[in-house]
């Protein structure tokens, strides 16, 4: 192996594309860059990590308090800019599903929701068709 | 071709450890008044009941829609901090601070956020977590109601990492304490400006709401019973339940309907709740979180 082939080995590394290189899913990496993505208007809240530890993992939940009268997005930021088959889908506290980012076999990379009604949410990270199973999401709100 | 993986090894054993991690040993040392029970309790669970709890900055918002002015009189004075000298009264008012400097970031208002920061940076570094703010940056953004947009998402991401900390550190003790400050602040702020327009059924109803947060803080503080200053907060959110009982929020839930308009679902949610409060209910709130908050910020 020659100098030349070390020094890009190294310097892939420095740059953090050793992530894409050894298959580590940087979930921290997503969320953050979904942060910018939310709408103009609405106030950054919470960062979600997505990572389905290689398919181990089939589902992501996390739960959070909405406020009636309050618009909340929820946005997906994964792979190559896109949402790479990682779908978002709303439960409220009944567990009856009010929103989800597959519609009629199409991807969105995000779900308004104007809450009309408050209470526990769940906010769950599923994977169809996804090569990476890894992701990140932001959560904003306006009123 | 083993020089070579060696040499790729010791690189990346050398970036993991100059990633920025605060000083855990030292951390560990500063919050010994606080005793470790978490090996008893069930983190995880406790985890995913503190990522519920609403960000204060959404009561900032609510309250400045209003059309009431800002008004810092109702705000934790800076000066107060000197008297925060155990690692319980840190956490809990380093919550409080931080909904005021959420209030007075909404309300831009530069200058008071700035003497907000250095509080809290101030109280941060007390529990050893002060490394979290890069003053230098939030100073600058602070010194232009232009900017408060961005000191806004700065701060917020800068909780929400302290939060994520004190759970990867086995530590959601002081997260629970910094939520619950931070809420009961929220509280107190909504609670007087409601007294202020009593017929506003917004406020009203907003106060009612947290009839749902209150349970989930209760929650999270009846996980350490064998904490004298938490189970003594613990003591007062049952008391301030029990005002609560008269306060009902009713659910009704009807099917959403769905679009996609570029590349965005759209929800239009046909559910509803409805909340009963009386006035005298919404003054009785106001009481017990007044004796609450007295508690906590004297």
């Amino acid at each position: 192996m020659n100098k030349n082939l070390v020094l890009v080995l190294l310097l892939m590394i420095a740059s953090g594309a050793s992530q894409e290189l050894i298959g580590q899913c940087d979930p921290d990496h997503f969320s953050n860059a979904c942060i910018p993505k939310l709408a103009e208007g609405y106030n950054f809240l919470k960062t979600y990590r997505i990572d389905g530890e290689g398919g181990a993992r089939e589902k992501i939940e996390y739960s959070y308090v909405f406020t009636k009268g309050t618009h909340y997005m929820i946005n997906l930021c994964s792979h190559g800019g896109n949402v790479d088959g990682i779908v978002v889908s709303l439960f409220d506290s009944g567990r009856n599903k009010v929103a989800t980012s597959k519609v009629n076999d199409e991807f969105t990379s995000a779900i308004v929701y104007p809450c009309n009604a408050t209470g526990i949410y769940y906010i769950q990270y599923t994977f169809d068709g996804s090569t990476t199973k890894c992701g990140g999401s932001a959560l904003g709100f306006k009123r | 071709m083993r020089i070579v993986l060696a040499v790729l090894c010791a690189v990346a054993l050398v970036g993991c450890r100059s990633d920025k991690k605060p000083d855990e040993q030292a951390f560990q040392s500063s919050i010994d008044s606080l005793k470790n029970q978490t090996s008893s309790i069930d983190t995880e669970l406790i985890n995913s009941v503190l990522q519920q709890i609403p960000s204060p900055l959404e009561i900032s918002v609510l309250l400045r829609e209003t059309g009431k002015g800002y008004d810092k009189s109702l705000l934790n004075s800076p000066d107060n901090a000197g008297r925060y000298n155990t690692s319980h009264k840190m956490a809990l008012n380093l919550g409080v601070y931080g909904t005021d400097l959420g209030y007075t970031n909404v309300y831009q208002r530069a200058p008071d956020g700035t003497r907000y920061l250095k509080t809290i940076k101030s109280l941060a570094d007390g529990l050893n977590i002060g490394q979290f703010f890069d003053i230098e940056t939030i100073g600058r953004l602070a010194s232009n109601n232009k900017n408060m947009d961005s000191l806004l998402l700065l701060t917020t991401q800068n909780f929400n990492d302290i939060n994520a900390y004190l759970q990867r550190q086995s530590r959601a003790n002081l997260s629970v304490l910094l939520l619950t400050g931070g809420w009961v602040e929220a509280m107190q702020i909504t609670c007087e400006m409601s007294s202020k327009v009593p017929k506003n059924k917004t406020l009203a109803d907003t106060i009612g709401e947290q009839k749902i947060i209150l349970e989930q803080i209760a929650k999270l503080l009846s996980f350490y019973p064998d904490d004298e200053a938490m189970a003594s907060l613990l003591k007062d959110m049952e008391e301030l339940k029990k005002v609560y009982e008269r306060v009902t929020i009713n659910y009704t839930f009807k099917e959403a309907s769905i679009e996609v308009i570029n590349g965005v679902t759209m929800v239009k949610d046909n559910s509803t709740t409805s909340v009963e409060i009386t006035p005298d209910d919404v003054l009785a709130i106001k009481a017990k979180m007044t004796e609450i908050r007295n508690k906590i910020i004297s």
